[in-house]
């Protein structure tokens, strides 16, 4: 049943055996333990699931694994290195754009994904970039700043 | 004044952001347990009905299986946070009422066998007539939801004359107000792993608010002595309310774990989080006000119809805490409350943040915007004359100790443009609303107090670990616990290690509930923190020589007043210590100071202090589509003292944007006990595209008996938004819309019937 499956994530090249109805998601949480990826809803509504895959911000709970067969991954656990933070994070520690923390995640890949390709997005840009990344504590508000402080650096 | 503190009054970075922001928070999803089993619920398909046989036996035998469960194994076991209401089996014994009942439930070696197993377990049903409407089940010869008929409580209290009062009123309002059943939509879905072991200690792993009385609950439940429960709240996606009280998945997976001894996890699907978790309460509110021509407030009367659905949870203290609430803001001098908590065959709710307040507020502030008008004041100048102020002895006998609501109101006025916008021509109006609520939690639940112990030990190298049994939920508290004990210190937030969470390692604590956690906990560490600056201080005067009153602690060091050069180094004072066998360890424990309970029948408990607020709205309103535009949000909040600006923020601007969507899009639908938008899509919270522009003021009232003078911010931020916004419409476009939320086709059809 299980299948052969080779991708890279965060950097490393994996080469693992996956059945063929398990999502992006589900690998990476079960198969590779990287565990910073939620599952909140389930069905690609909420976005606490967003990695970048080929670049592009995907609801990883919404993609089967083997079509990443061959596909560059990133997950937030591929951001930074022990005790040295990508700026995108410093911005939302230093902002105060986190609460729960549940969401964080896949705000911060969200965002990451957009500032890439775009790195001065405008406010209704990011607020684009992000409808899909829901939030229940903040308001959004310090998200938004976080971001934007980003876009255009003080 | 916030000056002379080092920590207090700073915006610094919470304590776990760190681990937050780099995927190394660990939830409960992200627990595995060595053994592990997944556990799956089988729930009724039908409103109301009899089970007349559930035949599990095709569902054991599939492989994989390890445990099935059924009301036979949980018969007699009725749950709910007040013990004594208690109606709701974890699994149904003779009825089920509500579709997501639970019925039985397996656990398996995957979620896909458990799933499959589900499809194998027989149930026989005859079908009951359905009572969905609280009205309705009120009815004579209603078809009965459970044997003591369908209302669970009948409430009437009465403070002053009502009767009197109306009739020295000059004018007397009577509107009917109605709200929805909201859901508090954390981002992660509730869950537990429950381990029972084969030597009979029970660990559970759990997304609650509340650890301590969560234990007391499940033991007193169990039949088992609480150092015998373990219960471990990890890193938590939300509360709101939303975990303030034992789920019935809970219960069922500890029937697993008994039955398999293995640890057995469940977590919700993002269906049954909106099928079947707990929601706010819906009520009808009809509510009389005599007023004086100068515009005295003279009477209140308020009847309230709460939609309990199929179970007591809190829907009995929400309702009798409405009958509190109608008394306080702005002090009505004689009111008289009158309640019916009613069954339906519908999901139960629960408490969520405000706690009916939201509620009763939406009734009460739309109604002031009413009696302004035909007064012909302006409703600022109304509000003003009847604000509370410190001092004040409300007529339920509540006592204020602190108030900025004048400057709350006056602040968000100047703020949104008040004058410049209010009653102009055009589609855009401004509105407000404002809101009266506790800022340090109440005696209520759980037994005749309001507490929270800490206990502080602090390292050789000046830092401290600091054990508490508050719970972490995303509001900040661990952070706000954290600054006080460093400011009381002299020492930085980095030096405070917090362990919260895990209910054999932190002393007791009744938990995250009633905007509680810096008035309460806060005080215990500043208790505990006080020891132990008391033990640092005798040390250092020895080796400064100097008097333990012209010691300061300050930037890890402590020196004599006056002159900082005359210093020793925390670390060393606390290695001192050390080598000469002394421990420097404290403990707080803070109960609050109300002796009084402002009613000994209805047994409400006392407040210690009360949060206030004001939201000033304005919109734009489309005429041809009755879409409300939200153009500027200020919420100006009285709390106390801001122990962190950042997040005092967060949390008015988190709790405004969940106001503005209780006020115009959220809302839980149903057709004949169907619910109708049980997800993300359909029931539609506020995105990042939705957000206007926001602004939070702080009045800082200091209160007190608050640490610091701070009191409690979790859930005002949302009390007054929907009445706010609804103000703002009227004011906008002349239509007035009593029932939340307030959906574009309301007010379209109210612009109808204007023309």
């Amino acid at each position: 049943m299980k299948r052969q499956l080779e991708l890279k994530v965060n950097g490393e090249d994996y080469s693992l055996t996956v059945e063929p109805h398990r999502t992006l998601l589900e690998m990476i949480r079960n198969d590779l333990d990287l565990t910073g990826t939620k599952l909140g809803c389930g069905g690609g509504e909420c976005g606490a699931c967003t990695v970048i895959l080929d670049g592009k911000a995907v609801k990883s709970c919404l993609m089967l694994a083997l079509d990443a067969r061959g596909k560059e991954i990133w997950t937030i656990e591929g951001l930074s290195r022990v005790g040295d933070l990508h700026p995108l994070q410093r911005a939302f520690v230093e902002r105060g754009a986190i609460q729960c923390g549940f969401c964080t995640p896949g705000m911060i890949m969200a965002s990451k994904a957009l500032l890439d390709e775009n790195p001065h997005p405008s406010e209704q840009e990011i607020k684009d970039a992000l409808a899909g990344n829901l939030c229940r504590c903040t308001g959004y508000v310090k998200i938004l700043e976080a971001v934007l402080s980003m876009a255009k650096p003080d | 004044m916030a000056e002379e503190y080092s920590v207090i009054g700073k915006r610094l970075p919470r304590i776990d952001a760190m681990e937050k922001v780099t995927g190394t928070a660990k939830y409960l999803g992200d627990l595995t347990i060595p053994g592990m089993l997944y556990g799956k619920i089988l729930r009724s398909p039908y409103a109301h009905a009899k089970i007349l046989r559930v035949d599990t036996s095709k569902a054991e035998r599939l492989q994989g299986v390890r445990g099935v469960v059924t009301g036979r194994d949980t018969k007699g076991i009725r749950l709910c946070v007040i013990p004594h209401l208690a109606n709701k089996p974890p699994l149904a014994e003779e009825k089920v009422r509500f579709i997501g009942d639970e019925i039985a439930a397996v656990a398996a070696d995957s979620e896909e066998i458990a799933e499959e197993a589900l499809d194998l377990i027989e149930v026989e049903y005859e079908e009951l007539p359905g009572v969905f409407d609280p009205f309705e089940a009120m009815r004579l010869g209603a078809m009965k939801i459970h044997d003591e008929g369908n209302v669970a409580i009948h409430i009437l209290r009465a403070y002053g004359d009502v009767e009197k009062a109306l009739k020295q009123s000059d004018y007397i309002f009577e509107d009917r107000f109605e709200t929805q059943a909201q859901l508090h939509c954390c981002m992660e879905p509730h869950g537990c792993i429950v381990h029972l072991d084969r030597s009979g200690s029970l660990t559970v792993w759990v997304t609650t608010q509340v650890p301590h009385p969560y234990r007391k609950m499940l033991a007193d439940v169990l039949g088992m002595p609480l150092s015998k429960v373990r219960v471990i709240k990890v890193y938590m996606g939300g509360g709101f309310g939303g975990r303030f009280e034992m789920d019935p998945i809970e219960i069922i997976a500890y029937f697993l774990s008994k039955k398999t001894g293995r640890p057995v996890r469940i977590i919700n699907t993002q269906d049954e989080q909106f099928t079947t978790g707990r929601t706010r309460y819906p009520m009808v509110i009809d509510i009389k006000t005599g007023v004086k021509k100068d515009g005295a407030l003279l009477a209140r009367e308020v009847k309230v119809v709460t939609d309990n659905g199929a179970y007591n949870s809190h829907g009995i203290t929400i309702t009798m805490g409405v009958g509190t609430k109608c008394t306080y803001l702005w002090g009505v001098p004689n009111v008289k409350y009158e309640a019916d908590v009613v069954f339906t065959n519908k999901v139960y709710g629960g408490a969520f943040r405000g706690y009916g307040n939201p509620q009763i507020t939406f009734a009460i502030e739309s109604q002031m915007d009413m009696i302004a008008e035909k007064l012909g004041m302006d409703v600022k100048d109304l509000c003003l004359k009847n604000a509370n102020y410190e001092g004040q002895l409300t007529c339920m006998g509540h006592k204020i100790t602190s108030c900025g609501l004048k400057d709350c109101i006056d602040q968000a006025a100047e703020a949104v443009g008040w004058k410049e916008k209010r009653r102009k021509p055009g589609n855009r109006g401004v509105g407000m609303a404002s809101l009266m609520h506790t800022g340090g939690g109440v005696r209520l639940l759980f037994g005749d107090c309001n507490l929270s112990d800490v206990f502080i030990k602090m390292n050789n190298d000046g830092t401290i670990d600091l054990a508490s049994g508050m719970a972490e939920i995303g509001q900040g508290s661990d952070t706000a616990l954290a600054q006080i004990a460093a400011e009381e210190l002299g020492i930085s937030i980095k030096d405070v290690n917090v362990i919260t969470g895990d209910t054999w390692t932190t002393p007791q604590c009744l938990g995250a509930w009633g905007s509680r956690e810096v008035f309460v906990a806060g005080n215990a560490v500043k208790m505990a923190a006080g020891e132990i600056r008391r033990k640092l201080f005798e040390e250092a005067s020895r080796m400064l020589e100097a008097r333990v009153d012209d010691l300061v602690a300050k930037e890890r060091k402590v020196y004599v007043k006056g002159n900082p050069e005359k210093f020793v180094l925390i670390a060393q004072v606390a290695t001192t210590c050390y080598n000469r066998g002394r421990i420097l360890a404290g403990r707080g424990c803070y109960d609050d100071p109300t002796t009084y309970i402002p009613d000994s029948k209805t047994g409400y408990g006392g407040v210690p202090t009360y949060a206030f607020g004001t939201h000033a709205i304005e919109v734009e309103v489309d005429r041809k589509t009755g879409q409300v535009k939200v153009l500027n949000f200020i919420a100006a909040h009285d709390v106390g003292r801001v122990i962190n600006p950042m997040m005092a923020e967060g949390q008015i601007e988190g709790g405004g944007l969940q106001g503005l969507g209780y006020a115009l899009s959220e809302g839980l639908f149903w057709e004949e006990g169907i619910v109708l938008n049980p997800n993300f899509q359909d029931y539609r919270i506020f995105y990042i595209n939705d957000v206007p522009p926001m602004k939070s003021i702080m009045v800082e009232s200091v209160d007190p008996d608050g640490p610091y003078g701070a009191k409690g911010l979790g859930e005002p931020g949302l009390v007054p938004t929907a009445a706010a916004i609804a103000n703002a419409i009227y004011d906008a476009v002349g239509v007035r819309i009593k029932s939340l939320p307030i959906t574009p086709e309301k007010i379209l059809r109210a612009l109808k019937e204007k023309e």
